[in-house]
């Protein structure tokens, strides 16, 4: 399969160790072969339609800064001419995240669907702008389109429900989705220490970012929850009809009085017919909801299978290429590969 | 949840302990025990009276199955007063906003009754944390009392945390 990568950050790159890591396995188990013909980041992109060297593209982008250094590669914004004039059977789009004008990954997805590409994409941003919209766009133009990175990271939160779960009528979606948020409530738990000095200690090893608002104010599981919403209830639901409260006013001692009563705080978003929010709750120690670090969790309510929880790491360039293979591995079976 | 059951026992030696071992190993705890000796059945058995705490429906299920395997007979079988109880954590300024109040809001309700209260003061013009233990004699009371509690919280500039379970 000819692959287009739109966004070379961490993401595609640890989607491009995994091609190179898993060549001989996709071939002999699958029989597909991946073959990046192009890749594309801010500031320019390197195209080779006979594929280009990953392990080559990986080492320029490093020590370079861009795709662009690649032999061959050219500079400029180049996103669009090469998702729309290279040949491609894939486009990934794994750009950044903006949840107001899902831009510029909302424009990638369309032009790549107009164009006859399939599409894979790990950003939530064109998901929460524009759910309905793609979806459609995606059938009208005949092309696969997948998203399972969008939420929980490696945990097969989208595909397990539709697929597996596909018998069951599913009522209700919990889930513990922002692993910033889950790190910081547990190590306030864990050292009793207060919120301000967990978070800087989170800033310092990287896993909450330098402006943390999206996660602690809870708007990054609600993005989560809206697509879950869409893509599993199949409600027509937009950011704003979630309810969403942070975990900023979140004391220690308020984890302290609820571990007393043998229960913890976590920030869980809650999806099910006419309600969608986002907020702080106790869970029972135990719970399969009460994971610690930077773990994500997810359980569905369901009429028969009554309740299915799962549990795995919801972030990380190695772990989310999980997702992001697992969907290109599904297209190729769907395609009849 | 707090159950009450009556059970009937043959009047010999070393039954109440054939009873009490499935309550205790499937995690009940024991809170009183009523011997009716002056009832006795016409088959000469004799009621006693049990309340004790269990965790959950799925437990209290398991106690009663392992019960009847042992041959002892339940005749009544009803949660108690006060039975279900509900946790809620509020942050915020809960002193200067009329701790009182609040829990006055909750007790007027029929059936419900603050049951515990536990309070962690913030520094000085910090938010303080309070943990409330509602008792309520059904779950439909239960709800109430939570729903109450979460409007009074939304006037007076309170995070609520409620129970996951909670609706």
């Amino acid at each position: 399969m000819r692959i287009v990568l739109v966004g070379f950050g961490n993401l595609g790159k640890g989607l491009s160790r995994a091609f190179i890591q898993k060549a001989g396995f996709l071939r002999k188990t699958h029989g597909l072969i991946p073959r990046v013909v192009a890749a594309v980041d801010e500031f320019g992109a390197a195209v080779d339609e006979k594929g280009l060297n990953l392990a080559g593209l990986l080492k320029t982008a490093e020590k370079r800064g861009t795709v662009a250094a690649y032999k061959g590669g050219k500079r400029g914004k180049l996103a669009l001419k090469v998702i729309e004039d290279v040949e491609a059977d894939v486009v990934y789009d794994l750009t950044p995240t903006n949840i107001k004008t899902g831009e510029p990954g909302l424009t990638h997805i369309k032009r790549a669907m107009l164009a006859g590409k399939h599409v894979i994409t790990s950003n939530k941003g064109p998901l929460v702008v524009a759910f309905k919209e793609l979806d459609s766009l995606a059938r009208r133009c005949g092309i696969e389109f997948r998203y399972s990175a969008s939420v929980g990271g490696a945990v097969p939160v989208i595909g397990l429900a539709r697929k597996l779960l596909a018998g069951n009528e599913i009522r209700e979606i919990r889930g513990v989705l922002n692993g910033t948020t889950n790190y910081l409530l547990t190590r306030m738990s864990t050292e009793g220490a207060p919120f301000e000095i967990v978070l800087r200690e989170a800033q310092e090893l990287g896993i909450a970012e330098k402006d943390p608002t999206l996660d602690i104010e809870g708007i990054d599981t609600a993005c989560k929850i809206t697509i879950l919403a869409n893509s599993i209830l199949g409600v027509n639901a937009k950011l704003k009809d979630v309810k969403i409260t942070g975990i900023t006013r979140v004391r220690s001692e308020a984890i302290r009085l609820a571990r007393e009563a043998g229960q913890v705080i976590k920030l869980v978003g809650v999806a099910r017919q006419g309600l969608l929010e986002v907020g702080p709750k106790l869970i029972p120690v135990g719970h399969p909801l009460a994971v610690s670090g930077t773990l994500n969790a997810v359980t569905f309510e369901l009429d028969l299978a009554r309740e299915i929880s799962i549990t795995g790491f919801g972030a990380g360039p190695k772990e989310t290429s999980s997702s992001l293979l697992g969907d290109l591995i599904d297209i190729h079976r769907t395609l009849g590969g | 949840m707090l159950v009450r059951i009556v059970m009937e026992l043959e009047d010999v030696p070393g039954q109440l302990l054939k009873a009490f071992e499935p309550i205790s190993r499937f995690g009940g705890n024991i809170q009183s025990i009523m011997h009716q000796r002056e009832r006795k059945t016409p088959l000469g058995r004799v009621p006693v009276m049990l309340v004790f705490e269990i965790g959950d429906r799925a437990r209290l299920n398991r106690i009663l199955g392992a019960l009847r395997a042992r041959g002892v007979r339940v005749t009544q079988l009803g949660e108690r007063e006060g039975a279900v109880r509900a946790t809620a954590l509020l942050i915020g300024h809960i002193i200067h906003t009329d701790l009182r109040d609040t829990i006055d809001r909750l007790n007027v309700l029929k059936g419900v009754m603050v049951s515990d209260l536990s309070l962690a003061m913030g520094d000085p013009g910090k938010e303080s944390t309070a943990r409330i233990t509602i008792a309520a004699d059904n779950e439909k009371r239960a709800n109430l009392a939570i729903s109450n509690l979460q409007r009074i919280a939304d006037r007076k500039k309170l995070l609520m945390i409620t129970s996951l379970e909670a609706r």
